[in-house]
C-alpha cells in the first residue's frame, strides 16, 4: 500500500469524521416559520421582517434592545437582544435572529439585518399609487 | 451607451481571439498574428469601458443606473473612484478589467516560453469571455440607463425647478408606508423631458451613495487587492489545462508556480486587509468572523498554498527523471481557480442571503444561470480533462514515498490544508440547505489541523528529499524541539495560555518557528534568494501566535461612562470627556482619557446617524501597543437631563434612540418623520415640516406623541404635541436634524406645578471594551509572509526562464 494513501486518507477520514460529528453539534437551522420557532427548545435562526408600527425599545441601562418580528404568515414574535441595537437596523427589510425562544419571548444571542438598499432597491414593490 | 458598445466589442474580440488560438494550436499558420491582435484590441474595449465607468462616477452621470444607484456628489474623489466597486455591475467590471490586464502579461509571457502561447491562452481567453458575457447589457452591465426599466426616484434627489414643471403631473407616486414621494423615471418621462428641452441628467441631481459602513480608507484598496487575486487565479488553471490538452506534464509547474505563488500572495494579503478593515473600522471586534463571504475567499486561497507546495515537489524531482503529484498538482491548480468561481457564485448569487454580513442580494434568475453556466463549465473542463488523461497519468505517475521523506511530509501537509478547505467549504455552503454552524465548528474542527500543519512544516524542513536517516532527523531536530519547548513553557506561563490544545497548538507553531529561523538564519549567510519559504513559514507561525493569544484570552467588557467620571476596567482607567463633532459636524467623535500605570493616550470612537439609511452608526477606536491593542467600540449614548430647570417644565436634549425619564414619564426619541415632501418644498420655498416620533410611557400605559417643526422661508415655528390624558405637553425647542438631535421641553398641560425629579440620568457613553494581547502579530505575521512571498515568486520567476 502507498504510504501517501494512508497518510493522506486517515488524515481525511479523521478530520471528515471530526466534521460530521462538529456539524452534528452545531448545527442551526433556519427558520421562517415563527410557529415552529415557539415550539422548538432547540437554537434556531428566525427569519423575518421587523415590525416597525411597534418600533423598537431600548433598555440602556440592562443593555437589552427589544423588537417584534413577523414571519410571512403574519406570526409576531417578540426578540430580545442583550447588546446594542445593530447598525443598519431602521433600514432593514429583513432580519435573523439566532437564539432560543424561552417563556414566551424570543431571546436572541445574534442579529443580522439585511439592506437591499445596500445594493439594490426595489421600489417597484413598496411603492403603490 | 458607448461603454455597452465597448464591452460587446470587447466581448467580441475575445471570441475571435479565442478561436484564433485554437487555430493556433491546431498548426493552422498566421492565425497567432491575429489572435494577438484580437486581444490587445479586448484590452484595450475593456480599458476604455472602465475609463467610461470611472468618467461618469467621477461627473455624476446619475442617468447610468448604476451611477445613481452607488455614487453621490458628497463623496470625496477616492471613495468615488471605489464606488466603481461597490455594486454588483461594477465590481464584474473590476475582475474582468483586472483578469485581462494579468492576460496581456500572461500573453507577454508565454510567447516566449515554448509553444505554451495557443494553449494557456485559449483557456484564459475562454474566462475572459465569460466574464465579458456577465457585464454584456442583457447581464450585469454598469452603462445601463436608469429609465430602461421604470425605476422610483425618491423627489429629494430631482431638480425640484423642474419638478415644479405641469408637465410632471402624473408621474408623482407616493408611498403611504414611508410618506415619501417618488417620481417614476421610465421611458415616458425621457420622452416628456426630451420633448421640453431638458436632460436626464439636468433632472437627476443626486445618487443615491455609497453605505456608509464602505464609506472609509479600506473600501478603496481591499476590494481591488482581492479581485487581483481572483484575477489572477485563472492562470495556474490555464496553465493545467494546456497541460491537459498537450498530455505532457513537466513545464507547466515550473512555469506556472510565480503566477501560483503571487495569486497566493495577493489572495492572501487581501483577505487579511479585509480583516484588518472589520477589526480596525467596522468594530466587528475582530479580524476574522467565519462569515461566508470571508470564508468563500479563504478556502481558494488554502488550496492555492497546498498546490504550491506539492508544485515544488514536482519541480524538484523532475529534475532528476520523473515528477511526483502531477496528478495532485493538475487538480490543486484546476480547483483553485473553480473554488474562486464558486464562491462567486455563493456570493454574488444571493444564494446567502440571510446569513452573511455583506452577500450581494438575489441578482435575478438570468444571473443565476449565468453563475451556474460559468462555474459548471471549468468545473467540466478542468475536472473531465483530468478524468479524459486519467488512465495515462496513473499509469505514468505512480511513485511510492518513503515515510521518512520531505515528499511525504509536503504531501501530508496538502492533504491537511485541503480537509480544512473542505470543512470549511461545507460549513459555508451549508446555508444552501436551509442550515448553519457555530462559529465553534470552524474554531475546533480546524484547530488539531493547524497543530498538524506546524508539526509538518518543521518536520518537512528536516527531512531531506527522498530519504532521512532516523538518527540524523532527530539529532538536526535538537534545537528546535528543545527552543519550542522551551517558548511554549514561556508562553504557556505568562501568556496564561492553559486549554490544552492551544497548548499543543503554541508548541507545534514555536517547532515550525524555530525550524525556520534556524535554517533561514544558515541560508541568510549564503544565498538570500532562497529565503523566501522560510520567511513566509516565520510569518506564518507568528500570525499563528497571534491567533493564539488573541482567541485564547480575549476579554469583553460593557462600560458605562458617566462623563467626567473615571471608571477602571480591565486594569484600566477611562474617564468620558464629551464629544465633538468632525468631519464637517457628520460625525461625532467621544473622546475618552485612557491610563494604565503611568502611561495615557485618548481613544475616541465614533458615532454619527447615517443619513444614508437612517441608522446610527458606529466605528471603535484602538490603544495600539506591540503587546496588546486596547479596543474600545461604542455602544450608545445618552446626552442625561440638562440641569437648569424651573419649576414645572424640563428640558431635555435627546438623541435619536435615546429614552429619558422626565416628569414622571418614560420618553423613547424614536425618529425623525418628515411627512409630505419635505425636501421638495425647502427647495422650492414651500413650507418644511419635521416631526420627532415619541414614544411615551407613563403609569404602565404607552403613548405616541409627535411635536413638530415648521419652517417656511426660513422662519421656524415649533407646534407642540400633548397627552390630555396625564396633562403632558411636548415641546420642541430646537431641531438639528442632520445631528439626530432635538431639545424637548416637557410640560403639565395645565400649567400646574409639579415636583420635577432631580436628574437621574447623567451624560453618558457606553462602550465596548477589550483587551487583544499581541493582536499585532497577526498583522505582522501576514507582512512577513507576504514579504516571503514576494521572494519565492521572485525565485521562481527566474528558474522559470531557464
Amino acid at each position: 500500500m502507498n504510504n501517501k494513501y494512508i497518510f493522506g486518507g486517515f488524515i481525511i477520514v479523521v478530520f471528515l469524521g471530526m466534521m460530521a460529528y462538529l456539524f452534528t453539534q452545531t448545527n442551526i437551522a433556519y427558520e421562517n416559520d415563527f410557529k415552529n420557532v415557539m415550539n422548538t427548545e432547540n437554537t434556531v435562526k428566525a427569519t423575518g421582517a421587523w415590525v416597525k408600527a411597534k418600533n423598537y425599545h431600548i433598555d440602556s441601562d440592562k443593555n437589552l434592545f427589544s423588537f417584534y418580528m413577523v414571519d410571512n404568515h403574519g406570526t409576531e414574535l417578540k426578540v430580545i437582544y442583550k447588546g446594542a441595537i445593530p447598525n443598519n437596523f431602521e433600514s432593514s427589510t429583513s432580519v435573523v435572529v439566532t437564539g432560543k425562544f424561552q417563556k414566551g419571548v424570543f431571546i436572541a444571542s445574534d442579529i443580522l439585518t439585511k439592506c437591499p438598499s445596500k445594493y439594490e432597491e426595489q421600489f417597484d414593490e413598496e411603492t403603490k399609487s | 451607451m458607448i461603454g455597452n458598445i465597448f464591452l460587446t466589442l470587447a466581448l467580441l474580440a475575445s471570441l475571435f481571439s479565442l478561436t484564433m488560438y485554437y487555430f493556433t494550436y491546431k498548426n493552422y499558420n498566421n492565425t497567432l498574428k491575429l489572435a494577438r491582435l484580437g486581444y490587445h484590441f479586448l484590452t484595450i474595449f475593456v480599458i476604455a469601458a472602465s475609463l467610461l465607468l470611472l468618467h461618469a462616477l467621477l461627473t455624476h452621470n446619475y442617468e447610468i443606473k448604476y451611477v445613481f444607484n452607488y455614487s453621490s456628489s458628497d463623496l470625496s474623489t477616492g471613495l468615488l473612484i471605489s464606488t466603481f466597486w461597490a455594486g454588483q455591475e461594477g465590481s464584474f467590471m473590476l475582475w474582468t478589467l483586472l483578469t485581462v490586464i494579468v492576460g496581456l502579461i500572461l500573453l507577454e509571457y508565454t510567447s516566449r516560453r515554448g509553444d505554451l502561447e495557443p494553449r494557456v491562452m485559449m483557456a484564459f481567453s475562454l474566462a475572459v469571455t465569460f466574464l465579458l458575457v456577465m457585464v454584456n447589457p442583457l447581464l450585469k452591465s454598469p452603462f445601463n440607463y436608469i429609465w430602461t426599466e421604470p425605476t422610483f426616484i425618491e423627489v429629494i434627489k430631482l431638480n425640484s425647478s423642474i419638478l415644479s414643471q405641469s408637465f410632471m403631473s402624473g408621474f408623482f407616486f407616493s408611498d403611504p408606508g414611508s410618506g415619501k414621494d417618488f417620481v417614476k423615471v421610465g421611458p415616458e418621462l425621457v420622452a416628456v423631458l426630451k420633448a421640453n428641452g431638458i436632460t436626464l441628467n439636468q433632472f437627476i441631481i443626486e445618487g443615491k451613495g455609497l453605505n456608509p459602513l464602505l464609506q472609509n480608507f479600506w473600501m478603496q484598496i481591499h476590494p481591488p487587492i482581492l479581485f487581483v487575486g481572483f484575477a489572477m487565479a485563472t492562470v495556474p488553471f490555464s496553465f493545467a489545462f494546456s497541460a491537459l490538452i498537450k498530455n505532457e506534464y513537466n513545464e507547466w509547474v515550473k512555469q506556472s508556480l510565480p503566477w501560483m505563488l503571487t495569486a497566493s500572495m495577493v489572495l492572501g494579503l487581501g483577505i487579511m486587509l479585509g480583516g484588518y478593515w472589520a477589526y480596525g473600522v467596522l468594530g466587528w471586534g475582530g479580524y476574522w468572523g467565519w462569515d461566508p463571504v470571508e470564508n468563500s475567499s479563504l478556502v481558494p486561497w488554502i488550496i492555492s498554498v497546498a498546490a504550491i507546495h506539492t508544485m515544488l515537489v514536482q519541480k524538484k524531482n523532475q529534475n532528476k527523471g520523473v515528477g511526483r503529484f502531477v496528478k495532485t498538482n493538475l487538480l490543486l491548480a484546476i480547483m483553485t481557480y473553480i473554488l474562486v468561481l464558486y464562491s462567486t457564485f455563493l456570493t454574488r448569487s444571493g444564494i446567502l442571503g440571510d446569513s452573511s454580513v455583506h452577500s450581494f442580494v438575489s441578482p435575478g434568475a438570468m444571473v443565476y444561470l449565468f453563475l451556474v453556466l460559468f462555474l459548471g463549465s471549468f468545473t467540466l473542463l478542468g475536472i473531465g480533462g483530468i478524468a479524459y488523461r486519467w488512465k495515462y497519468l496513473n499509469q505514468k505517475f505512480n511513485f511510492e514515498e518513503n515515510v521518512l521523506s520531505r515528499e511525504l511530509a509536503l504531501f501530508t501537509g496538502s492533504v491537511a490544508l485541503i480537509a480544512s478547505a473542505i470543512i470549511i467549504l461545507i460549513g459555508t455552503s451549508a446555508p444552501i440547505f436551509g442550515q448553519s454552524v457555530e462559529l465553534k465548528f470552524y474554531n475546533e474542527s480546524n484547530l488539531p489541523i493547524a497543530i498538524i500543519i506546524g508539526v509538518v512544516n518543521g518536520l518537512s524542513l528536516l527531512l531531506k528529499w527522498k530519504q532521512t536517516n532516523g538518527k540524523s532527523l532527530l539529532q538536526s531536530s535538537y534545537f528546535a524541539l528543545g527552543a519550542a519547548v522551551v517558548s511554549t513553557v514561556l508562553i504557556a506561563i505568562f501568556g496564561d495560555v492553559s486549554n490544552f490544545m492551544l497548548v499543543l497548538f503554541t508548541l507545534s507553531t514555536s517547532f515550525s518557528l524555530w525550524v525556520n529561523i534556524e535554517i533561514a538564519y544558515k541560508i541568510f549567510k549564503g544565498k538570500k534568494s532562497y529565503l523566501g519559504a522560510y520567511v513566509a513559514h516565520v510569518g506564518l507561525a507568528l500570525f499563528f501566535l497571534g491567533v493564539i493569544a488573541t482567541g485564547g484570552t480575549s476579554d469583553t467588557k460593557q462600560i458605562n461612562l458617566v462623563k467626567g467620571e473615571t471608571v477602571s476596567a480591565l486594569g484600566y482607567n477611562l474617564t468620558f470627556n464629551g464629544y465633538r463633532s468632525i468631519e464637517g459636524g457628520k460625525k461625532y467623535a467621544f473622546d475618552i482619557d485612557v491610563k494604565i500605570g503611568d502611561q495615557g493616550s485618548v481613544i475616541s470612537p465614533v458615532m454619527y446617524v447615517a443619513e444614508f439609511n437612517n441608522s446610527l452608526m458606529r466605528e471603535p477606536d484602538i490603544w495600539s501597543k506591540f503587546t496588546r491593542d486596547f479596543y474600545i467600540a461604542p455602544v450608545g449614548y445618552n446626552s442625561g437631563e440638562e440641569t437648569h430647570q424651573s419649576g414645572n417644565t424640563t428640558p431635555i436634549k435627546m438623541l435619536k434612540g435615546d429614552t429619558q425619564e422626565a416628569m414622571g414619564a418614560k420618553i423613547t426619541f424614536t425618529n425623525f418623520n418628515l411627512p409630505g415632501s419635505g425636501a421638495e418644498a425647502m427647495m422650492s420655498g414651500g413650507v418644511f415640516k419635521v416631526a420627532a416620533a415619541l414614544q411615551v410611557e407613563i403609569n404602565g400605559k404607552t403613548f405616541s406623541a409627535e411635536p413638530y417643526l415648521e419652517i417656511q422661508n426660513g422662519e421656524r415655528k415649533y407646534f407642540p404635541a400633548t397627552i390630555e390624558e396625564e396633562n403632558l405637553k411636548f415641546e420642541l425647542t430646537s431641531v438639528e436634524a442632520s445631528a439626530g438631535s432635538i431639545h424637548l421641553q416637557v410640560s403639565n398641560l395645565d400649567g400646574s406645578s409639579q415636583t420635577v425629579s432631580t436628574p437621574k440620568v447623567k451624560e453618558t457613553l457606553t462602550v465596548d471594551a477589550s483587551i487583544k494581547p499581541f493582536i499585532n502579530l497577526v498583522w505582522l505575521g501576514t507582512l512577513i509572509m507576504v514579504l516571503g512571498y514576494i521572494i519565492s515568486a521572485m525565485r521562481r520567476t527566474k528558474e522559470s526562464q531557464s
